[in-house]
Parts: structure tokens; C-alpha cells; sequence
């Protein structure tokens, strides 16, 4: 391979209700651009890794975060969760996205 | 005694100016009660974000005119360009603390979205049919080093206050925006280092003062609650008061463990009072604040017993999320989000509030849970009193994250907007149960409604000089 090929990965967007796209993305790109590119809705808040709303979970592959992923705390890092707004693909990658993927990461403290 | 604000006006003066004529609000709060018509359209902020419905937040213009053919029914809608916003609290360009400046009027509502620090300009001189008329992009925000923008007050001299809650990276300290009449960002109001949390602030500018509460930095509550931030010394416990002048905290008044996450601040209406509350919605308590001897004080004045709950761990707290004061000072009515209540006390000895009535209505214990057949899927959360104090009405969305928690059906089925009937004069509320709007059945899909505000000001935003 050689140019531009050379550095776009294959991401795999899954989806829990069986849902699934594949988007290329860019070195330029993060998760969430790449499937903005692609028409392809993901949810998303502040885009600057705060506020979790964009939560995806690493499947397969191997992504980087930018920036500190200030919304995940470590043991949200160890189990996999990635931030799409700021996460940059370093493979090619499956990644299961969707709002169901942030809700199932905290849940209600009393119960 | 006459004292002057930064803007060169005198309050003794203005106290004793004819109102009424010019300017955007009411002389006082007793004129509003006296000269407002009741309420014929509300708006309602209302949300997709967090979830996967392909849009963007709205602001929903319920008619609430009974003798309208669309009573009870979202006529407009008032769509943000981008997704993702999470529309929160939101507030009028001018109120009655600006009746002195020529040719201002309650026309513009400023919107921010709290995840995406996103500020929305929108022009409702056609009352029934806004318009967007300009939007702040996040990065001009951050330019300020603030973002998660919460609660927006106009201020005397055509400013525009916005309580943001962290700095560009989503963590501490917040501080506060300021916005000129043409809707640029003048600057920051305060000098970063005042205060580390933000949430919610008040003004009495007659009194030079201006209180804000604590809830936590966007990083930390945005992506849900979680006790070991509680314990980790993440979420705020303290209410500053401010020199209003000079802009700085002249005191901190540390809540202590009764009071944590206090929320909505809300000095009473009468410019010559200095009385407030605040609901600390972690620990289930209402705080009075007063000035006495040259300082400020408060004191936990209504408490709520967590509750037992089958199958759960712990006792459930009440979580006490929203509170207001009628525009006669008279009542103070709030919502237990999680217990799924309506309250209101009888502020008239504000030291010593007395429980008036309340409804049992949604939540985990109500004991109505259903309106019209719709099943009530949450707690009542933001509530809204028209100014003449008979029609409390409520929303059940507190924040997208947060309900998913602890009301995980809101964001499958929307929220709902509920209405009770006021006796002022014998203090109780009465179901409407005749008023539903179903935020459940749109055309996207259901959305969150969260925060309600009428054309003509508001029990929770007018402040008078």
C-alpha cells in the first residue's frame, strides 16, 4: 500500500441492536469524523472528551485517544471504553457504539 | 440609603421611578402578579441528545392557552443546527432588572448547551414562532478557558451573565461568561480563582450582592453519577455570596455534609429582602439563607427522609432538584425527583417554613402513576409557576445522563409536561388531571423536556432592581 491508503483504517461500527457500518477513517480523522464523512449518526456532546456521551467500546484493533480522556475513569480504560470524539484508530477496528454502550458503563448507586 | 452600581444608577432613585411604561418587565413583583395575563405559550427545552435519535435538541412551544384550539399541543419548534447540545437551563436577553435601559425588551432567549458549550440566540418577537438569530460556537467559549454553561441571567446595562461550570478542558474551576447586548462574548465577568464549582447564581442588585451554588465539574458529572466521586470530594457542598460590584466572594458559607450538591439559588423576589433558598439535592435538604449582622447565614430548614425501597441497597434519597418562590415571596415549591413529589411550603416566616401541600406523582413512590393512560416514567423535575402563583407545571428530565441512571425509560419513552392548579389564598395544588403534554411522540422520536419558561418572565429568572 502507498499513499493516502496507507494510513486510513477500516472501522467497524457495531451497534447493539445488531446494527453495523463500515467507515474508513483518515489519519486527520477521529472515530466520531469518520462516521460523520459517512452520514453515518453517532451520538456526541462536547467533542472534547468531557462529557462521555460519545462512548464506544473497543471490540477489536487498537485506538489512541488524543487527549486525556477526561470522561472515562481508569477502570472504564481497562475494560475497554473509548471516547469516538477524540479517538483515532491505529488499526483497522471494531467498535460497538450506540447511546446503550455509556448507559451500560455507570449504573444507579442505590440499587 | 441610595448606593450606586457599577452602571452609575442609583437604586434609591430607581426605586421610586415610574415603572410600568417603558422597558422590558414589571415595576415590581407585586405588578407582575397584578398586571400579567396568564401564560398562553410556554417554552420548553427538549432533547435527543444521548441517545440514538438522529437530531438535534429543540425548544418546543407548547400552547398552553385553554381557550385555544391547540391547547396542550407543541405548535413550533425551535431546532439547534448541531447535535448534541444537551439544552439545559436557558434565559431571557432582559427582565424587570433592566426596566431603566431604552428600547430593551424580553425578546431574545439565550440557550446554551451545557455538554456542548454552545450558545443559542433566539428572537421571539413572534411569540408563537421564534427564530434562531445566532449561535456562539464552542470554541470561542473555550477561548475564555470555561465551558459546560449552566444558568443565564440578564444583568443591569444589557449584559448577559452565564454561569459556566468548568473551564475548556471540562474540569474545575468554573467561573462566569458575559455576553454583550449584540451577543458577543465580552469576556469572563469573574477573575479565574474565585470560586473552583458552579452551578446556579442569583442577584439582588439593590443589596450589591450575588450568590452561587456548587455541582461539579462537566468531566465529572456529564458522564453519570457516581458516590465515589461523592467521596473523592468532586461534587460541591458551599454557597458563595458575591460583592455584585466588585466581583469578587466576600463569603463562603460551607453547607457541610447536609448539603451536598446544592443546586437552584433563589433570593426572594422583593429587592428588599434578604432572604433566599437552596436545595442541597444530594442530601435531600432545603437551605434558608438571610443576611443578619453584616453577614450571610444559612440553616437547614426542610429535610427528607430517604426512603426504603425493595430490592435496593440503600435508602433512596429524595433528591430535591428544583426549587422556586412564588413572585409574592409567599410559597416555596419544589420537586423530589426520585420520591416523585410536588411540594410547596408557606415561606411567610422564611425561618421557619411550613408544608402546605404536596402531590404524590411519578417517581419511585408516587402514588399517581399515570396521567390520562400515559404512564409517568420519572420523577417531576423542573417546575415553572405562572406569575400570578395559581398553575405550577413541571417537566420529568433532569439530565441525559441521569436519567438513564436512575429513570432509564425517560429516554425511551420522552418526557411529559404536568400541570396542578394553585390555591394561593388556601395553599394546596390540585392535579390538572386534564393537562398532559406527551414529549413521547414526536416525529424523530422521544425526546427529554427539561426547563420551561414563559414569553413574559418568570418566577425563577425576573430580579428587580
Amino acid at each position: 500500500m502507498s499513499g493516502s491508503e496507507a494510513t486510513t483504517r477500516e472501522v467497524t461500527l457495531t451497534w447493539r441492536d445488531g446494527r453495523r457500518e463500515t467507515v474508513r477513517a483518515t489519519e486527520a480523522q477521529t472515530i466520531l469524523e469518520a462516521a460523520e464523512a459517512r452520514a453515518v449518526g453517532l451520538p456526541f456532546g462536547c467533542r472534547t472528551g468531557a462529557c462521555a456521551t460519545c462512548t464506544g467500546r473497543v471490540a477489536d484493533g487498537r485506538v489512541t485517544h488524543d487527549r486525556e480522556p477526561r470522561a472515562l475513569k481508569p477502570r472504564h480504560l481497562e475494560r475497554g471504553y473509548v471516547l469516538c470524539c477524540i479517538a483515532r484508530p491505529r488499526t483497522d477496528c471494531r467498535i460497538e457504539v450506540g447511546a446503550d454502550v455509556r448507559t451500560a458503563m455507570v449504573s444507579n448507586p442505590w440499587k | 440609603m441610595a448606593t450606586e452600581d457599577r452602571h452609575g444608577h442609583s437604586h434609591h432613585e430607581h426605586a421610586h421611578h415610574e415603572h410600568g411604561v417603558e422597558g422590558p418587565g414589571y415595576a415590581t413583583p407585586q405588578a407582575a402578579i397584578e398586571e400579567s395575563t396568564p401564560e398562553k405559550l410556554a417554552y420548553v427545552a427538549a432533547l435527543y441528545t444521548g441517545t440514538d435519535v438522529d437530531a438535534s435538541d429543540f425548544v418546543a412551544v407548547v400552547d398552553v392557552d385553554p381557550g385555544s384550539p391547540t391547547y396542550r399541543e407543541i405548535v413550533d419548534r425551535i431546532e439547534m443546527p448541531t447535535r448534541g447540545d444537551e439544552l439545559h437551563h436557558f434565559g431571557w436577553n432582559a427582565c424587570s432588572s433592566s426596566c431603566h435601559v431604552e428600547g430593551l425588551e424580553r425578546q431574545y432567549l439565550v440557550i446554551p448547551g451545557n455538554r456542548s458549550s454552545r450558545i443559542h440566540v433566539v428572537d421571539t418577537s413572534d411569540r408563537r414562532h421564534p427564530e434562531l438569530v445566532k449561535v456562539i460556537e464552542p470554541e470561542e467559549v473555550h477561548e475564555q478557558d470555561l465551558s459546560g454553561p449552566h444558568t443565564v441571567h440578564c444583568a443591569p446595562g444589557r449584559e448577559i451573565m452565564i454561569s459556566m461550570l468548568g473551564n475548556a478542558d471540562g474540569e474545575l474551576p468554573g467561573g462566569f461568561l458575559v455576553l454583550d447586548d449584540d451577543f458577543e462574548i465580552e469576556g469572563r465577568w469573574d477573575a479565574p480563582g474565585e470560586i473552583e464549582f458552579n452551578y446556579d447564581f442569583w442577584y439582588q442588585p439593590r443589596r450589591d450582592v450575588m450568590v452561587s451554588s456548587e455541582w461539579a465539574a462537566p468531566a465529572t458529572y456529564q458522564p453519570g453519577f457516581d458516590l465515589e466521586d461523592v467521596e473523592a470530594g468532586k461534587y460541591g457542598h458551599s454557597l458563595h455570596f458575591w460583592n455584585w460590584g466588585d466581583r469578587t466572594v466576600e463569603q463562603t458559607i460551607d453547607l457541610g455534609e447536609e448539603g451536598m450538591i446544592p443546586l437552584e439559588v433563589r433570593f426572594m423576589h422583593n429587592p428588599e429582602v434578604a432572604h433566599g433558598y437552596v436545595n442541597a439535592a444530594l442530601s435531600s435538604n432545603i437551605f434558608h439563607f438571610w443576611r443578619e449582622d453584616g453577614e450571610y447565614h444559612a440553616e437547614k430548614v426542610i429535610d427528607f427522609e430517604g426512603r426504603d425501597l425493595e430490592g435496593w441497597d440503600m435508602p433512596v434519597p429524595a433528591l430535591p432538584t428544583d426549587i422556586l418562590l412564588s413572585m409574592d415571596d409567599r410559597y416555596l415549591f419544589g420537586a423530589n425527583w426520585l420520591h416523585g413529589e410536588v411540594w410547596m411550603y408557606d415561606v411567610s416566616d422564611p425561618a421557619n417554613p411550613r408544608e402546605s401541600d404536596s402531590i404524590s406523582i411519578g417517581g419511585y413512590f408516587g402514588e399517581i402513576q399515570a396521567v390520562q393512560d400515559r404512564e409517568l416514567i420519572s420523577g417531576p423535575q423542573m417546575i415553572q409557576l405562572s406569575l400570578d402563583g395559581k398553575r405550577l407545571y413541571w417537566t420529568t428530565s433532569l439530565y441525559s445522563t441521569w436519567d438513564d441512571q436512575f429513570f432509564p425509560e425517560e429516554g425511551e419513552r420522552g418526557s411529559v409536561m404536568l400541570k396542578a392548579d394553585v390555591d394561593p389564598r388556601r395553599g394546596t395544588m390540585t392535579l390538572d388531571e386534564e393537562f398532559l403534554v406527551d414529549f413521547g411522540n414526536l416525529p424523530d422520536g422521544p425526546a427529554r423536556a427539561h426547563e420551561i419558561r414563559w414569553p413574559d418572565g418568570d418566577c425563577t429568572s425576573d430580579v428587580w432592581q
